[in-house]
């Protein structure tokens, strides 16, 4: 499939917050509550359209557990977009956001575009975290913010598109210098080749790239 | 196409001067010639034979039969075995054949050891094995002379009987590590090996087919006067000191190391072709397992499973033993003596290396090889040990079953991990029947097991992964206390892999990383020009030992065969590297970036050959050898730690 621009996202967050079902509901449209802790990375893609643009996802679900760190770490660099989860059920997962922040910023790019998702939004009955506390927290470091549920899908499909928007919008401003990968942004047909007028590679490789 | 590493011969300048030599005596046929050039080099025949055979097909009609030489050229002895011309022979046994086996001028420095078997019925024959791990056919002595022949042997080249195995002699295996890695540097050159592993090579050219016996030893001779000359230069030259002299060596074995093993991956590369469908795919047994005797001097190689000598495939090359069907009760009986004791635990742990076990006696043989149990242990010793055991584990388990809720609200580090452990085993394996459903009491079991494990290693606590591991322990095992033990007795090994410092995982990372400079310099040089030297790609590989990577009972299969620890500890380090050198030419032929190698990777999942696997990285251990050891650091997992002292010494916030 060809696309206009392909996205590298990460998603980040502790252990258990739900990181791979909201990849596997925005992939698959469904909910496996009994799917494999995550060892590692694994990874997920889709298209979706921004513009009338075709924009490809590809997506790194990393594993939450603190002592993979040190590993996980080495796969933010060049994503142009991250997705910062907790669970609003337990609010260790939300004290965490603070270092997980320090590490995407430590090593993916400045201009990383970053969604804070306060995941599990169907446990409203168990909440240990305020929808205000999270909007809070993302306006303090200028983080777009959603609550949603990879149970019931509620704004799973909005905030990786919100995202991808987000992004769309910094390249148009001309934010980014997309000829450079290191950005996690590949340009393919129809994507604008970016200021220095696009590298061979990039351009070639529309289409058939990825999964 | 990237094939820099595939050693081609043909800038070989003495394989080419060899081969050019011989075929151009062939074709302007001058006996005379032949035989005064060979004299002037001064071979000498110190030991012929008359009828030694080779059975390529299972069919008597297709043996072939020749004479075997042993030819003394200055200090250096060389075997020949060149098979007799025209004598009745049939219309299946092709020239192409007879050529393909013909042993042409092999020195002793590339030979690694000797078996023989002397059956008490049927025909005495040794096995030859290559210090590449590569094997001749089967050598039939029809007019009986084995022990002639080993005598013969043993007048010219350091040979002694291997402590495993009475009846495998090791050549120029030396007590001193440093002499024996200097002598088997003693090869010629390194180009040699390929030229005798091309030996058997199908490559064949009409004038070959067309020579004559006369021819063949002049052929022969001209080869080992090659051998002879190249050996004499070197010893002649006083230039070279001790230390420069060891440096080359070394670095001669390491390119021969690699060179041996691009040559034989060299098939898939080109073709996807894989190297084990070449190889041997006999699966009734060369090498049959050891009888219940502790006699070492005892002959105990000729079990009944080596009936009929004659039963085998055709072969060109043995590759690695061949693989047998997995281990089943009858056959694991004849390992224990009369009150259960294991008393050939080598051979045992090989057999199971060379085809694993069966399903359901995985219960009794895991708790050996995963060290729970002592190979020399009675009976009645294991079963008081378990009872024992079992109290110990309900001690333990009850340590934190006596937690009251209380106590708990008060006793952070407890119940997180308590939280971390029941989150992960309602996400282990629960697509299996074994574990899946509400409720169900085998994830309950994983979960006591996992939290009792946290006390009784409260130092290292619980991690992720360790539920992976857990899993087919106790899909064995079934009862709760063995299997608390065997996972203990796993996490012995493999526990650094979860240090909070990530030292075990690196030591293993960087142990691939030196085994694939060593193997693959290509692709090596192509990682650290990609920044991929941290080989974190590996990471799920080696931290659950491809728990991931495969289906259920293949893992299981896998990891019995890792842990009989034959040919080396480290084993899973060689399959790491076997399975990149698999798909090297699509990482570098496609140009993979950090980001597109790890997608790549975790993508194999489901997809690696495992059989192949296994045999590609038997050989490739084989043919690092004592360089790969020296690769590895110590106390490497699954290594037992250097010193247990402070092994899991954690950071104190954590888990
Ligand atoms: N009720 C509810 N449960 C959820 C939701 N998302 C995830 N879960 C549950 O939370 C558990 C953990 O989800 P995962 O997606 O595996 O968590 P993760 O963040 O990927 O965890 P790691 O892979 O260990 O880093 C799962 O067993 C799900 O059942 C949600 O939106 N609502
Ligand atoms: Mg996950």
């Amino acid at each position: 499939m060809s696309y206009a621009y392909l996205f590298k996202y990460i998603i980040i967050g502790d252990t258990g917050v739900g990181k791979s079902c909201l990849l596997l509901q925005f992939t698959d449209k469904r909910f496996q509550p009994v799917h494999d802790l995550t060892i590692g990375v694994e990874f997920g893609a889709r298209m979706i359209t921004i513009d009338n643009k075709p924009i490809k996802l590809q997506i790194w679900d990393t594993a939450g557990q603190e002592s993979f760190r040190s590993i996980t770490r080495s796969y933010y660099r060049g994503a142009a977009g991250a997705l910062l989860v907790y669970d609003i059920t337990r609010r260790e997962t939300f004290n965490h956001l603070a270092s997980w922040l320090e590490d995407a910023r430590q090593h993916a790019n400045a201009n990383m575009t970053i969604m804070l998702i306060g995941n599990k939004c169907d446990l409203a009955h168990r909440r240990a975290v305020s929808t205000e506390e999270g909007e809070q927290f993302a306006k303090e470091h200028g983080l777009i913010f959603m609550e949603a549920s990879a149970k019931t899908a509620q704004n799973v499909e909005e905030a990786f598109i919100k995202t991808a928007a987000t992004i769309y919008k910094k390249i148009q401003d001309g934010v980014f210098d997309v000829s450079n990968e290191s950005y996690g942004i590949k340009v393919g047909y129809g994507g604008i080749p970016g200021p220095s007028g696009g590298r061979d590679g990039a351009t070639a490789q529309s289409g058939g790239c990825c999964s | 196409m990237l094939e820099t590493d595939l050693h081609d011969l043909s800038d070989d300048a003495d394989y080419a001067a060899s081969q050019q030599q011989g075929s151009t005596t062939m074709m302007r046929t001058d006996s005379g010639r032949g035989s005064s050039s060979s004299e002037h080099e001064g071979a000498e025949v110190v030991y012929s034979k008359e009828n030694v055979t080779i059975h390529p097909t299972q069919f008597a009609s297709e043996r072939i039969s020749g004479r075997l030489r042993l030819i003394k050229q200055g200090s250096c002895l060389f075997i020949t075995w060149i098979p007799y011309k025209g004598q009745n022979s049939n219309a299946k046994l092709s020239e192409r054949d007879r050529n393909l086996y013909t042993i042409r001028g092999v020195p002793f420095t590339e030979v690694r050891s000797i078996r023989r078997h002397t059956p008490a019925f049927g025909w005495q024959y040794v096995i030859i094995v290559l210090s590449s791990g590569l094997a001749f056919p089967s050598l039939y002595f029809y007019n009986g002379g084995v022990r002639e022949f080993l005598a013969t042997v043993k007048q010219h080249v350091f040979l002694v009987r291997s402590e495993e195995d009475a009846n495998t002699f090791l050549v120029n295996d030396f007590q001193n590590p440093l002499q024996r890695t200097l002598s088997s540097l003693e090869l010629p050159r390194s180009g040699s090996i390929a030229s005798a592993v091309s030996s058997a090579s199908v490559d064949v050219s009409p004038s070959n087919s067309e020579r004559r016996a006369g021819e063949d030893s002049h052929d022969e001779r001209s080869r080992i006067s090659r051998y002879g000359g190249k050996q004499r230069h070197k010893a002649q030259d006083p230039a070279r000191d001790l230390p420069i002299q060891i440096l080359e060596k070394f670095s001669l074995v390491t390119k021969f190391a690699r060179e041996t093993t691009s040559q034989l991956f060299r098939e898939n590369h080109n073709n996807g072709f894989s190297v084990a469908e070449m190889r041997i795919q006999n699966q009734s047994s060369l090498d049959s397992p050891q009888t219940s005797s502790n006699d070492l001097e005892k002959v105990t190689d000729d079990s009944p499973v080596v009936q009929d000598p004659i039963q085998f495939d055709k072969l060109t090359l043995v590759w690695g033993k061949p693989r047998q069907p997995p281990l089943g009760s009858e056959e694991w009986a004849t390992f224990l003596d009369a009150e259960g004791r294991v008393l050939d635990s080598t051979s045992l742990r090989k057999r199971i290396f060379y085809g694993g076990v069966e399903h359901n006696l995985r219960k009794e043989v895991w708790a050996f090889l995963l060290g729970f149990h002592a190979y020399n242990s009675t009976y009645a010793e294991r079963e008081y040990l378990q009872s024992i055991k079992r109290s110990e584990y309900l001690t333990i388990k009850n340590q934190w079953q006596s937690i009251s809720p209380e106590q708990a609200k008060r006793f952070t580090k407890f119940k997180e991990r308590k939280g971390l452990i029941e989150k992960d085993v309602v996400r282990t394996d629960r697509s299996l029947s074994f574990f899946d459903g509400d409720e169900n009491p085998n994830v309950k079991l994983l979960h006591d097991i996992l939290l009792t494990y946290s006390f009784y290693n409260f130092d290292l606590g619980y991690c992720q992964g360790m539920s992976d591991f857990l899993s087919p322990i106790l899909f064995v095992m079934g009862d709760e206390s063995e299997s608390f033990w065997c996972f203990v007795a796993l996490m012995e090994r493999l526990g650094p892999n979860f240090n909070r410092d990530q030292t075990g995982m690196h030591c293993q990372l960087f142990a691939i990383s030196k085994l694939v400079e060593l193997l693959d310099t290509p692709l090596h040089n192509y990682f650290s020009q990609h920044d991929c030297l941290n080989y974190f790609f590996c990471f799920r590989w080696v931290l659950i030992q491809f728990k991931r990577e495969f289906a259920y009972e293949k893992v299981m299969h896998l990891w019995e065969v890792l842990w009989t620890h034959y040919p080396s500890e480290h084993l899973h380090l060689y399959i790491c590297v076997a399975v990149l050198k698999r798909y090297r030419n699509k990482i570098m032929g496609e140009q993979m970036d950090f980001d597109t190698l790890l997608k790549f990777i975790n993508e194999l999942s489901g997809h690696i050959d495992l059989d192949a696997a296994i045999r590609d990285a038997e050989a490739l251990c084989v043919c690092a050898g004592e360089n790969g050891a020296a690769n590895i650091p110590p106390g490497t997992p699954p290594s037992l730690p250097l010193d247990d002292g402070s092994y899991y010494i954690q950071q104190d916030e954590v888990l």
